[in-house]
């Protein structure tokens, strides 16, 4: 066989390893967490709140909880992000500012989540008085996926042709009309598909929740946005390091794990739902 | 011709950055005429049209000097609003560009943001689909997505979008080189129909189009109009040496 036929099979063999060792890694954690937090799933466990010390009962305050601050998140990031990325790809002129605009978001990015939940705490809690609340936690999150959803949207927005721009205007419509009939209705779909990896991200992070929202143990549930929550991710963390039996709840802390990925899930869901309605009518 | 013009050009120049791509342009369109601008690629043609319902405002570092008026106002004085300019002189492009929307809701959109609604629009729809000719092919399909028609359709379709903003102007940028033959032959009788209601500027790479079509003509080189007349003596008697070896086809 020729060298180079040897090659080219070298490298497809390499490359197919790859796709199928993540495919790999990734059924086998679904596997493990599925196989091992299965047996804790009842109707009770997500429906009633811990009991015993948490070592027992279930953990609907902190599903509850975990859902009021991804939603939250996303109320804070997604007008927030979308606006930000329209102005960069719309309104702003191409030059060194908006360089240095992305750059600065691309750093944001790069931040570890534990500063952001230590900017929370020092802003939203302790100097906007919003103390540890659903609210305080809906706008650190809602800040961490900024980057991703901005990211998203410029992408999403570049991507709808020209031409419907160059159309609408040459009708004597104006440009933030242009905008918001033509450009954002096309580019929505690409928006959200962008946005889920940053709503998954908001449900999932335990740092930035852990000053700003999340109480170690409530049983009541939140009045208003002043309240603290319980979340799945901090009593995950608190159940496997800080529990009154961290052994004995080992059961509970990955029904828990499993609770929370099906959320995140959940969430994506309604998300391809929506996109999936958007994309009606959008393909060119 | 000079009594009855719709826009007149006084010594526009034209810049893309430090680049000049038109220089010292001065012309008359004139009123429900239909007026073909020739000349090789890159010859500013194009980005004259462009200049007519200012499109070129959209691309960062232009500058135009000169004047150019329409309806004795200049469009680039500075309290002029674009959009109004553009609402009354439209535009159709080279390729094909209907918005990912239903035939009734491409027509619809422009006029709804004017104000337009219930039984008035679909009465603007109907009369600007069949005056785009469009009427016959789309009537049944009205609620159909504008992107299942064919190439020629749709280039209809965006020649019935601009007509029912009512415009004074119509600007063609090559609206059938992306089209096969029977298309263009459709949209060529359109234009002829249309210059009864409309002023018609259009930009052609085809000469024989030009020739067909059009009751003057301009050719364009590098930026300069070397030539503006009637179209039949400019096809047939050139003043110009340029002119005639373009339209025999010695350069271009």
């Amino acid at each position: 066989m020729k060298w180079r036929y040897l090659k080219q099979h070298i490298f497809f063999a390499m490359v197919r390893a790859s796709a199928l060792i993540i495919a790999l890694a990734l059924g086998g954690l679904v596997f493990y967490i599925v196989y091992n937090g299965i047996g804790a799933i009842s109707w009770e466990f997500i429906t009633k709140p811990p009991t015993h010390s948490m070592t027992q009962g279930g953990i609907m305050p902190a599903i509850l909880g975990t859902v009021y601050l991804t939603l939250g998140a996303i109320a804070v990031g997604l007008p927030l992000g979308i606006a930000s990325a329209i102005y960069l790809t719309e309104y702003a002129r191409q030059g060194r500012v908006v360089r240095l605009i992305k750059v600065g978001i691309n750093c944001l990015a790069g931040v570890p989540s534990v500063v952001f939940g230590l900017f929370g705490l020092g802003f939203f809690v302790i100097f906007l008085k919003f103390g540890s609340s659903i609210l305080s936690g809906s706008l650190t999150l809602g800040f961490l996926i900024l980057p991703t959803i901005i990211g998203a949207s410029e992408e999403a927005l570049k991507a709808v042709p020209q031409t419907f721009r160059e159309a609408s205007l040459s009708l004597g419509v104006s440009k933030w009309q242009t905008i918001y009939r033509i450009v954002l209705p096309n580019a929505l779909p690409g928006i959200l598909t962008g946005s889920i990896l940053g709503i998954g991200r908001a449900a999932g992070e335990t740092a930035p929740i852990m000053f700003t929202a999340a109480a170690y143990f409530t049983a009541k549930l939140p009045g208003s946005v002043f309240d603290e929550v319980m979340a799945l991710p901090y009593h995950i963390y608190v159940l496997a390091t800080a529990g009154t039996n961290i052994e004995a709840t080992r059961p509970i802390q990955f029904g828990t794990v499993l609770v929370l990925v099906a959320v995140v899930l959940g969430i994506d869901l309604i998300a391809i739902v929506i996109r999936g309605f958007m994309r009606r009518n959008k393909r060119w | 011709m000079e009594s009855n013009s719709i826009i007149r050009l006084n010594h526009v120049n034209f810049y893309y950055g430090v680049s000049r791509a038109l220089t010292d342009i001065s012309m008359t369109f004139g009123k429900n005429k239909v007026t073909a601008l020739i000349g090789p690629s890159g010859c500013g043609k194009s980005t004259l049209l462009r200049l007519l319902n200012r499109m070129n405002d959209l691309i960062d570092g232009t500058r135009v000097e000169g004047e150019i008026l329409f309806e004795d106002k200049n469009i680039y004085a500075p309290d002029v609003d674009p959009v109004e300019i553009r609402r009354k002189i439209g535009m159709v492009f080279q390729k094909p560009n209907p918005f990912p929307k239903t035939i009734y809701n491409n027509i619809a959109y422009g006029p709804k943001l004017n104000g337009v609604s219930g039984s008035e629009m679909d009465m603007l729809v109907e009369q600007s689909l069949k005056q785009a000719v469009l009427w016959d092919e789309a009537k049944d399909i009205l609620n159909k997505s504008a992107m299942n028609l064919s190439g020629g359709q749709q280039q209809r379709l965006c020649i019935a979008r601009a007509l029912a903003m009512k415009p004074d102007i119509l600007l063609m940028d090559e609206p059938t080189s992306a089209l096969d033959p029977i298309s263009t032959a459709k949209i060529e009788e359109l234009i002829e129909e249309l210059k009864k209601d409309y002023t018609i500027i259009i930009v052609t790479h085809n000469m024989q189009q030009a020739a067909r079509i059009s009751d003057e003509t301009a050719f364009f080189y590098l930026g300069n109009l070397i030539e503006y007349n009637k179209t039949e003596k400019l096809f047939t008697k050139p003043n110009v040496k340029q002119t005639e070896d373009y339209i025999t086809g010695r350069f271009g």
